[in-house]
């Protein structure tokens, strides 16, 4: 193997992206976790942590610029590398949902919830375990489970118009609610939008593997409030 | 659209193989070269990429003991057909070579060499078809105060230019070239590529380099060659980012050859 050194580097970058998904994997679920419990010391340390993983992501960054600029890799090399910048800008994004649902907690402050939280912790629950198996498709170069994952993203949509129903007939029923209802529907569609990006992590294994750029689950017709 | 890229087709190359005495050097590559298009030829050393860029305007006659089979087509017509006029394919087909060869003459004798031998400066004066060519090759303004200065005292990236300036004095329609920056330090590399991209205006070139990332950045076209067979030839985004065969992926990646 006479690239030894670059493949070093290159598999130094993949487990580098990997610790990076795991703890967005743990934002998403602590942070609602915390709303849930209404623990604001936890949605603290988060917001703080969240610091740390953008570091993670321009550190990784970075090391893809200097593979890309000392080593000029080609095909699949190219890709490969293509794919991590795109993948840990994904999981920055969805660490800052993670971060918004913290800062919601804070928001809503010390008034009591409105209702039990029960389907945002599962689209919470859902979302994290689509992004742990998207990167596992990663790093097995599995196109066949990176193409099946965006089909869960239908019951995440599903969960979000439920609760956005459910947070409707609060308001409704009593406009003092108004801010609370708006705070966690925020908090359902950022999870809804973290489940989105997921799939843009899937598309870019399929990249990666076959070189095709094509977006999965482009109907996205799910969503109750999007025209 | 067979018939469109036929149509765009500078050179054909049918069923070619080519042997150096017994030894097969080149085993069935059909091409073919598009008109006003870089084409590269890249592989590992001994693959026949130049074998086979000789074969394009039969500088291979001269090496004794050599067969060809197959047929090259310029504009549709057969370059190994008996009554080829081997002067004038080359004059159509022209070359440079991987080191400078500059007569040791002046600059303008240089350029002037081809013209004169073949009487091209009836309509235009020979000072005109010089400076056109040199012009062309991006050296003018560099040379013009004193051409008739020794060739050999310009700096190496110059002299590779004078050659292309004398390999277009005399008209070419396709341009070879062997390795053509391997002897030139980066800068006077990127002059020349960028010299290539406005040649392709006018003319058809074929490149054959080692070095992938200048076939990458100058060519439209890729062939990659190994042991003696057209593995893969693709677009030149396409080949560089998605090959579909796996030895010219290790090869591009750096695993094989």
């Amino acid at each position: 193997m006479p690239r030894e050194i670059f493949e070093r580097e290159l598999q130094r970058l993949e487990s580098e992206m990997l610790a990076m998904a795991s703890m967005v994997e743990n934002a998403i679920t602590d942070s609602v976790e915390a709303l849930k419990q209404r623990d604001f010391e936890r949605s603290r340390e988060l917001i703080a942590r969240d610091r740390e993983i953008n570091e993670r992501r321009f550190k990784i960054e970075d090391g893809c610029l200097v593979a890309i600029a000392t080593q000029q890799p080609m095909a699949s090399d190219l890709r490969f590398l293509a794919a991590i910048l795109d993948i840990i800008s994904e999981l920055e994004r969805i660490g800052d949902y993670a971060k918004g649902i913290s800062r919601i907690n804070l928001m809503i402050g010390e008034k009591p919830l409105l209702k039990p939280l029960i389907d945002v912790p599962l689209m919470a629950e859902k979302a994290r375990s689509m992004l742990h198996r998207a990167l596992d498709s990663f790093i097995q170069r599995d196109v066949e489970l990176a193409r099946s994952i965006p089909m869960e993203d239908d019951e995440v949509d599903e969960l979000y118009n439920m609760v956005y129903r459910e947070l409707m007939t609060y308001i409704v029923d009593d406009q003092e609610t108004i801010d609370q209802a708006n705070y966690l529907l925020w908090a359902a569609h950022n999870l809804e939008r973290a489940a989105d990006r997921v799939t843009n992590i899937c598309e870019r294994t399929i990249f990666t593997v076959t070189g095709e750029m094509r977006e999965l689950n482009a109907d996205q017709n799910g969503l109750q409030n999007i025209s | 659209m067979l018939t469109d890229v036929k149509r765009m087709a500078k050179i054909d190359v049918d069923h070619l193989y080519f042997y150096y005495g017994e030894k097969l050097a080149l085993s069935d590559i059909s091409i073919s070269i598009r008109d006003r298009q870089i084409t590269a030829l890249i592989g590992p050393s001994g693959c026949g990429k130049s074998t086979f860029l000789r074969c394009l305007n039969r500088m291979n006659d001269t090496i004794p003991n050599t067969r060809v089979e197959g047929e090259v087509f310029l504009d549709g017509e057969d370059i190994y057909a008996q009554d080829t006029d081997v002067i004038g394919l080359r004059r159509r087909v022209g070359m440079v070579f991987q080191r400078p060869n500059c007569f040791p003459q002046s600059i303008y004798d240089n350029v002037a060499f081809g013209p004169r031998v073949l009487h091209l400066d009836t309509g235009h004066s020979l000072d005109q078809i010089v400076e056109r060519s040199l012009r062309d090759a991006a050296l003018w303004d560099e040379v013009k105060d004193d051409l008739s200065q020794d060739a050999l005292s310009l700096s190496l990236g110059e002299q590779q230019r004078l050659c292309i300036a004398r390999a277009i004095a005399v008209k070419p329609e396709v341009i070879l070239m062997d390795e053509p920056c391997s002897a030139l330090d980066p800068i006077a590399t990127l002059k020349i590529e960028e010299l290539m991209r406005e040649l392709k205006e006018a003319y058809s070139i074929v490149i054959v380099t080692h070095n992938m990332q200048q076939a990458a950045r100058v060519s439209d076209w890729t062939g990659f060659f190994w042991l003696g067979e057209m593995v893969e030839f693709d677009d030149t985004d396409t080949l560089f980012t998605r090959p579909e065969e796996k030895l010219t992926e290790d090869y591009i990646t750096g695993r094989a050859g």
